[in-house]
């Protein structure tokens, strides 16, 4: 019923993860696309029928690496999903090991030997044919680059797919405008040019976009996402593999090196390992990515509706939705009913937050309006009670919070649940309405509740939610929130756009010195500098370094 | 029988698609001029035409064999080995799970050496044999005549692993009856002799077979071996032929440098060094040649009985 969105963001993390401990221990290896395909190999993992304790079993569904030099990123991925130990990755690149530089038939779970770009997507279509003439099920999901499809080959394989009307086929191209030398649009474009120095400014520029329209030229049926959008990438498989008649393609517009401020977008970083100095750094920066949940309860709640199309063109990362029922808090906001009305008007995830007593008798009706994260509060139930929705809602593909009142401390029967959580609320101001200031000591409760959820294998996400503002979201992510809700200071403010943009602005900024406060304690001033000067793409390596300087850790 | 290896092919695809429904055929706009057409008129599902893209095919075809399928793919050899080698290589040979090395994909080209005549130097395919007895896993065939392509094409469906044949344009003589047995791996003592010995294939041995008889006139008594197993090469045959006649001279439509007659003599080097002299496109290209003037483009480059004839008389000269 959900959209699995929690896991899927939490496996993105972990093979980004695995890939960094990888590529560093080879000493080589591409971690640039592996990043960029992330969430998109993480949609695909979640829609893919396969067996990792069968690997070969006859109608599984067949995942094609295309670009084959993003190896880690599929490797990752088959440790995840339990096809290879994770402590296997570490191999990677080693004399015996089956994790090979590029992706090969002795590792289980690879399809495909890759390496030699333009070939992946003609394999693709003789395996699609196979199928189609066995009657299998089985479908065939190609990953194709953007690099290489500077290879003719690409397209003689897109003539193929179509003339032989493969609806069995899905691609997804992992549009990252990188390759090797450079920026895709300079090596060899796909879009129509961009004036002006940003290489990749064809990204957001919907006017310039050609690549679908050359596959679509090709008797394709076409879908165009943000390729870091879980919501986007899930919505787009599940259309995708409705559709008859054809194959079809999902562009995948995406950052590559996402996830790693100085790999992003940076084409040294297409085929280089990190060092292992830089290591730990990266890990905590890959686990410092932060989202932010505009309340649409602060807007006009007469027009929920808008008040949610607003956050959509705004680029909210959730929609948070606070759920009063006037017993658990004394005001009444809206129950699953309007949720239902609501969810047609985007597919940005609901954050809902349900402030209600007894949350274990209706949350499954907030699962069922197609709510993507439910938090609920650890004064409304009891271990019994949370452990039954926690099972419900991750049986059902639906993320699982709990939200804790200023006054109330970390219920101690949360420990054996701390592991398979989604979502910690560490609520700053008395839940009941909104437009209330932030209770300084949430500072240092969420510094104490990040503890201890790191101490017990945490996995999820810190939400701040209660009076958060330009003034204090970054004091709250150096706090250890990640996903930052926003009241009157997102959904209050005129220009939504803007005022997320200058949050997520605070928050980077925040993310940055922590990063910095990280190296320092690591390597101290030398290291600092080291890692400041790994930010070459767009002159960031000078303000970071200024940001250091200010901090005294130059 | 016909004496036109393109129809022999064809003929056995026709009668393996029948009884075993996982064979399936590709072509590159060339269904037609390698008689893989009347395959897609029997089994319309499981002839795939990809159009003049032999890259794509091969690739196509390496998908088709990872999933189970039996795909020949066929086009002419100037555009198989001389331009698809790297989907080649790393679709079909490299791929290896298990026991199974290489993906079960049978590369079939017909237009292979100087023979192609009119259409030029451009469409002579003088390098394949040496292309593809490099890439690991793969087998190489250069059969005499059209029973021998009939024979291999059943061979390769029922043998796992990647294939290259190799096959003339022109009609060619028939040699074998249809009982001979032609296995990969074994050459065939086409004539007995204890002189010297003349390793053919393809097209070259009805040449190698009309010397040995010019010179048997003359008391030469000439061995001559069907080297259509390029790879897997048969060391023992050409070792007692070394023991046996003293000395080797080979022939073969192709470039001399790495065909078949480098793959003998670097196996004569390693098991009983003779003597070896090999006969071939000297490190060249061809030229158009209508089809009447065939068999002077190939005298031009010294491919001929006449000449196979001339070469052992001063191998043995040489010898004394």
């Amino acid at each position: 019923m959900g959209s699995g969105y929690c896991s899927i963001r939490r496996n993105a993390l972990r093979a980004r993860a695995l890939v960094v401990r990888a590529t560093a221990a080879a000493g080589s290896g591409h971690p640039g696309g592996s990043f960029s395909m992330a969430e998109a190999m993480g949609c695909l993992f979640k829609h893919m029928r396969y067996d990792p304790t069968d690997p070969l079993w006859e109608e599984r569904d067949r995942l094609i690496l295309s670009k084959g030099h993003a190896a880690p990123g599929l490797f990752s991925y088959l440790a995840i999903s339990g096809f290879i130990k994770e402590s296997e990755m570490e191999t990677l690149r080693s004399l015996g090991s089956r994790l090979q530089g590029h992706p090969d038939l002795k590792c289980p779970g690879v399809e495909f030997c890759g390496g030699s770009l333009g070939t992946g997507l003609s394999y693709s279509v003789g395996v699609a044919l196979a199928l189609r003439l066995d009657k299998n099920p089985g479908r065939v999901f190609a990953v194709v680059g953007d690099g290489e499809s500077n290879e003719g080959q690409i397209w003689e394989a897109t003539m193929s797919a179509s003339k032989f009307g493969l609806d069995n086929l899905v691609v997804v191209l992992d549009r990252n405008y990188v390759q090797q030398d450079s920026y895709t649009e300079g090596v060899m474009p796909l879009d129509a040019a961009v004036p002006g120095p940003d290489p990749v400014a064809a990204r957001g520029d919907r006017s310039a976009w050609r690549t679908a329209d050359k596959w679509r030229a090709f008797g394709w049926h076409t879908i165009e996402v943000d390729g870091h959008r879980i919501e986007q990438l899930d919505g787009a498989l599940h259309r995708a593999l409705a559709h008859r008649g054809g194959p079809v393609i999902i562009v995948s517009r995406s950052v590559k090196g996402r996830g790693v401020e100085h790999m992003e977008d940076n084409p040294q970083w297409h085929g280089k390992a990190p060092s292992h100095q830089t290591v730990p750094i990266i890990l905590r920066e890959l686990e410092s990515q932060a989202a932010v949940a505009p309340s649409i309860i602060a807007g006009d709640m007469a027009r929920l509706d808008r008040e949610v199309s607003r956050c959509q063109e705004a680029g909210a990362d959730f929609v948070h939705l606070d759920v009063m029922d006037g017993a658990f808090v004394p005001n009444t906001t809206f129950d699953h009913a309007k949720i239902r009305e609501l969810r047609p008007i985007t597919d940005i995830p609901f954050d809902t937050h349900l402030m209600i007593s007894e949350p274990v008798r209706s949350v499954r009706r907030y699962a069922e309006v197609g709510s993507d994260i439910i938090t609920v509060h650890a004064e409304a139930c009891d271990a019994s009670e949370f452990g039954e929705i926690l099972d419900y809602l991750h049986s059902n593909e639906v993320g699982a919070g709990i939200a804790v009142n200023p006054a109330t401390p970390v219920p101690e029967w949360l420990d054996a649940f701390v592991p398979k959580l989604d979502q910690f609320i560490v609520m700053s101001v008395v839940p009941g309405r909104s437009g209330q200031a932030y209770i300084e000591e949430s500072h240092q409760k969420t510094q104490e509740v990040a503890a201890y959820l790191r101490d017990r294998g945490f996995g999820g996400v810190i939400e701040a939610d209660g009076g958060v503002n330009a003034s204090n979201v970054a004091g709250c992510f150096a706090d250890g929130a990640r996903t930052f809700v926003g009241g009157s200071s997102m959904v209050g403010q005129a220009d939504m756009g803007r005022a997320i943009r200058e949050m997520r602005s605070l928050i980077l900024g925040a993310r940055r010195l922590g990063l910095l406060r990280e190296a320092h304690r690591l390597g101290g001033p030398e290291l600092v500098e080291k890692w400041a000067a790994l930010h070459t793409v767009g002159g960031k390596a000078d303000s970071i370094r200024e940001m250091a300087a200010e901090a005294s850790l130059l | 029988m016909t004496p036109d290896m393109r129809a022999e092919y064809g003929r056995a695809l026709v009668e393996l698609g029948r009884a075993n429904p996982d064979i399936v055929v590709l072509g590159a706009d060339t269904t037609d001029s390698l008689k893989t057409a009347g395959f897609g008129r029997k089994f319309p599902d499981r002839l795939f035409n990809v159009g003049i893209a032999e890259g794509n095919m091969v690739s196509v075809a390496a998908g088709l064999a990872y999933s189970g399928k039996i795909p020949f793919a066929s086009t002419y050899a100037i555009f198989l080995p001389g331009r698809a080698v790297d989907q080649i290589r790393n679709n079909v040979a490299y791929p290896s799970r298990g026991a199974g090395r290489g993906l079960n994909v049978k590369l079939v080209a017909s237009h292979g050496g100087l023979s192609v005549g009119p259409d030029g130097g451009s469409h002579q395919q003088l390098e394949d044999i040496a292309i593809m007895r490099a890439i690991p896993n793969f087998r190489v065939l250069v059969p005499a005549d059209s029973v021998s392509v009939y024979h291999l094409t059943r061979t390769m469906a029922e043998t796992y692993g990647p294939f290259y044949m190799r096959m003339a344009r022109s009609k060619t003589d028939i040699i074998y009856d249809e009982s001979e047995d032609l296995a990969p791996g074994r050459a065939v003592l086409a004539r007995e002799g204890s002189d010297c010995t003349i390793a053919a294939c393809g097209i070259t041995l009805s040449m190698a077979l009309n010397a040995a008889d010019a010179l048997h006139q003359e008391g030469i008594s000439c061995r001559v071996l069907d080297m259509f197993s390029v790879k897997p090469l048969d060391g023992d045959s050409i070792e007692k032929a070394a023991r046996q006649t003293g000395a080797i001279l080979t022939c073969e439509e192709h470039n001399v440098h790495g065909g078949m007659g480098s793959a003998v003599a670097e196996s004569v080097c390693e098991s009983y060094p003779v003597p070896v002299r090999r006969l071939g496109v000297g490190d060249t290209f061809g030229e158009s040649a209508r089809d009447s003037e065939i068999p002077d483009l190939l005298e031009a480059h010294g491919i001929s009985s006449v000449n196979i004839a001339r070469r052992v008389r001063e191998l043995r000269r040489d010898m004394q």
